[in-house]
C-alpha cells in the first residue's frame, strides 16, 4: 500500500486535505472580515478624530465579535414579494466564488492550496462571478432601489473587469507564466515588479476598487442615493455573508496585488525560514487592505457617469496602450526591463498630470455651453 | 478508489447538464431559465476539467457565467414579466421537435459509444497547444471574429447616440453668436 504525508493512505489524505483546506480557507475568510470590520472602524474614526469603538472588550476589540452574534441571532427577515429561490440564492452565488479564490493564493512556499498553473486566470473567472449574484440580488429582491442597484452594478463590475484583465495580462506577458507561484518566484529581490510595471499596477488598483464595490466607486450600494442598492432587502446574517464576502474580495485582491507587484511571500529570513514567508504575505496583503481602508476614509463617492467615464475613455486606452508597449518592447529587447519601466513610468506620469488638464478643459467646455443655453433661454427684451 | 471518482463526478455533472438544460427549454419563467443556463456552463466547465483542458474551462466561466449571463440578466431586467409574452415561443411544436432531436441525437450517441480506449493527457497543461493553435493555425479566424465585435460595438454606439451634442441653435435654427 502505498503511504503519503503523515503516514496516511493517498486516496485518504486526498480527502483529508480537500477538508483541512476549506476549513482553513473559512476559518481565514470569517476571522478576516472580524479583523477587517474591527480595523476599518477604528482607522476611519482616527482620521475622522474619533475614538471608535472602545466600550466592549480592551480597545473595543470585542465589538465586531459582538456585532456578529447579533447578526447571526436575528430574525430571519424576508418580504413577501421577493423571489425567493434567487432571494436565498444570491448570498451563497457571491460567497462561494471568493471563498474558491484561496485556493491558489501562494502564502509561502510549498504552502498553496493547489500550485494551479493558471491560477492568475481562476482567479479571474472567479471574480468575475460575483457579478451574477449581484444583480440576482437586485433583481430578486423586487424592489426598484435595489433592482437600480444590480443594474449599476452589472454595468459597473462588467466595464471594470476589462482594464483589471488588461492589467494582468501586461504582467503576465512580461514574466511569462499564469501560475501565481512562478510570479512570486520570478522576483526574488528588492527589484520587484512594481517597479517596473507601475502603471498596470495603477490600474489594477483603481479597477480593483471598483470591482470589490469600495469606495469611491461602491455605487450599487449608494446609501444617499439607492438606500442601500442590492443590499436594501437583506437583513440579518443573509446581509452579514454579503459583508463577510466584500472583505474577502478585499483580502483576494490585495493578495493578488501582493503577489503580482511586491514579490509575495518574499521577505528577509524566508529563505532560510520558509513559514516566515506567510507572516510577509499577510503583512503585504494587510497593507493594502488598509490603503482600501485609507481610501474609503478620505475620498467622495464618483457619480455614475464619472465612474463609467473614467473606465472607458482613460483606464482602458491607458491600459491597452500599456499591453501593446510591454508586447513590442518585450519582442525588440533580449532585456526589456529598462525600456518597459521608462514607458510605464511615463504612463503613469501622464495619467497624473494629464488628469487634472484635461478635467479643467472639459469643465471649461461645460461653462460656455452652460452659458450659451442660458442665453437662448432668457426672454427677448421687448423692442417697440 | 481513485477510479471511481472520475466516473462519479462525470455523473453528477452529466445530470446537472441535462437537468439544466431541460429547464432552461421547459420552464417558463425567464430568470430561471438564464440562471439554469449559466449553470449549465458551469457544468461543462467541469467536463472540461475533466478533460484536462482546464483553460478552457476558465475562459467557459469567465465569458459564458460572468459576462454573458450577466447581459442576459441585465436584459431580462428591462422585459416585462409577463407569462402571455412568452407564449408565443411555446406553441404545438413539442412532437416535431421531439423528432429532430432524437433524428440528430442517435447517431451522436453511436458516435459517442464507438469510442473505446481513451488516449494519456500530454503532460504541461493545455494553455501552451490552446495559445499556438490560437495564434498560429487559426489566426485568420480570430482576427475577424474580433472585427465583428468591434464592428458591433461601433454598431451599438451609433444606435444610442443622442443628437444633443450639436451646437446651440436659436429658435430660427441660426447658429448663436
Amino acid at each position: 500500500m502505498p503511504v503519503g504525508p503523515f503516514g496516511i493512505d493517498p486516496a485518504v489524505w486526498a480527502v483529508l486535505r480537500l477538508i483541512i483546506a476549506v476549513v482553513l480557507a473559512i476559518f481565514l475568510v470569517l476571522n478576516g472580515a472580524l479583523a477587517q470590520i474591527f480595523l476599518e472602524r477604528k482607522i476611519q474614526a482616527l482620521m475622522q478624530d474619533r475614538i471608535g469603538p472602545y466600550h466592549t472588550g480592551p480597545f473595543g476589540l470585542l465589538q465586531t465579535i459582538a456585532d456578529a452574534v447579533k447578526l447571526l441571532s436575528k430574525e430571519d427577515i424576508r418580504a413577501k414579494l421577493t423571489d425567493a429561490p434567487f432571494f436565498l440564492a444570491a448570498p451563497a452565488i457571491v460567497f462561494s466564488p471568493m471563498l474558491a479564490s484561496f485556493v491558489v493564493l501562494p502564502f509561502a512556499p510549498d504552502f498553496v492550496g493547489a500550485g494551479l498553473n493558471i491560477g492568475l486566470l481562476y482567479l479571474t473567472t472567479l471574480g468575475s462571478m460575483t457579478v451574477l449574484g449581484i444583480v440576482i440580488a437586485g433583481w430578486a429582491s423586487n424592489n426598484k432601489y435595489s433592482l437600480m442597484g444590480g443594474l449599476r452594478s452589472a454595468g459597473q463590475l462588467i466595464s471594470y473587469e476589462v482594464p483589471q484583465i488588461l492589467a494582468l495580462v501586461t504582467v503576465v506577458l512580461y514574466v511569462g507564466s499564469l501560475s501565481m507561484i512562478d510570479i512570486t518566484r520570478s522576483q526574488p529581490d528588492l527589484l520587484v515588479n512594481v517597479l517596473i510595471l507601475p502603471m498596470a499596477f495603477v490600474t489594477y488598483f483603481i479597477a480593483a476598487l471598483a470591482e470589490t464595490n469600495r469606495n469611491p466607486f461602491d455605487l450599487p450600494e449608494a446609501e444617499s442615493e439607492l438606500v442601500a442598492g442590492f443590499l436594501t432587502e437583506y437583513s440579518g446574517m443573509r446581509w452579514g455573508v454579503f459583508f463577510v464576502a466584500e472583505y474577502g474580495e478585499v483580502t483576494v485582491v490585495s493578495a493578488i496585488m501582493a503577489t503580482l507587484w511586491f514579490g509575495g511571500w518574499h521577505g528577509p529570513g524566508v529563505d532560510a525560514v520558509p513559514a516566515l514567508g506567510i507572516l510577509w504575505f499577510t503583512a503585504k496583503t494587510y497593507g493594502f487592505v488598509l490603503a482600501f481602508m485609507w481610501i474609503r476614509a478620505t475620498l467622495p463617492r464618483l457619480r455614475i457617469d464619472q465612474l463609467m467615464g473614467f473606465c472607458w475613455k482613460v483606464l482602458i486606452p491607458l491600459a491597452l496602450v500599456n499591453i501593446l508597449a510591454t508586447a513590442v518592447l518585450l519582442l525588440v529587447f533580449a532585456d526589456a526591463r529598462l525600456p518597459i519601466a521608462i514607458v510605464n513610468w511615463a504612463l503613469v506620469a501622464g495619467l497624473i498630470f494629464g488628469l487634472p488638464f484635461f478635467q479643467k478643459r472639459r469643465l471649461r467646455g461645460f461653462r460656455v455651453r452652460t452659458r450659451d443655453t442660458a442665453a437662448l433661454r432668457e426672454p427677448r427684451g421687448i423692442v417697440s | 478508489m481513485y477510479d471511481l471518482i472520475g466516473p462519479a463526478i462525470f455523473g453528477l455533472l452529466s445530470v446537472g447538464i441535462i437537468a439544466a438544460a431541460g429547464g432552461v427549454v421547459l420552464l417558463k419563467r425567464i430568470t430561471a431559465q438564464a440562471l439554469l443556463m449559466a449553470f449549465t456552463f458551469f457544468c461543462m466547465a467541469g467536463m472540461f476539467l475533466l478533460l484536462g483542458a482546464e483553460t478552457i474551462a476558465a475562459f467557459q466561466v469567465l465569458i459564458y457565467v460572468g459576462a454573458i449571463t450577466v447581459l442576459i440578466l441585465f436584459g431580462v431586467m428591462f422585459t416585462k414579466q409577463d407569462e402571455r409574452a412568452y407564449a408565443l415561443f411555446f406553441q404545438r411544436q413539442t412532437p416535431w421537435a421531439g423528432a429532430v432531436v432524437a433524428a440528430i441525437a442517435l447517431p451522436v450517441i453511436a458516435l459517442a459509444f464507438s469510442f473505446r480506449d481513451g488516449i494519456p493527457l500530454p503532460p504541461g497543461g493545455d494553455l501552451i497547444p490552446l495559445a499556438t493553435s490560437l495564434f498560429g493555425d487559426f489566426t485568420f479566424p480570430f482576427e475577424v471574429a474580433s472585427v465583428l465585435l468591434l464592428a458591433a460595438l461601433v454598431g451599438a454606439i451609433v444606435l444610442v447616440k443622442r443628437d444633443d451634442d450639436e451646437e446651440p441653435t436659436g429658435p430660427a435654427g441660426e447658429p448663436l453668436p
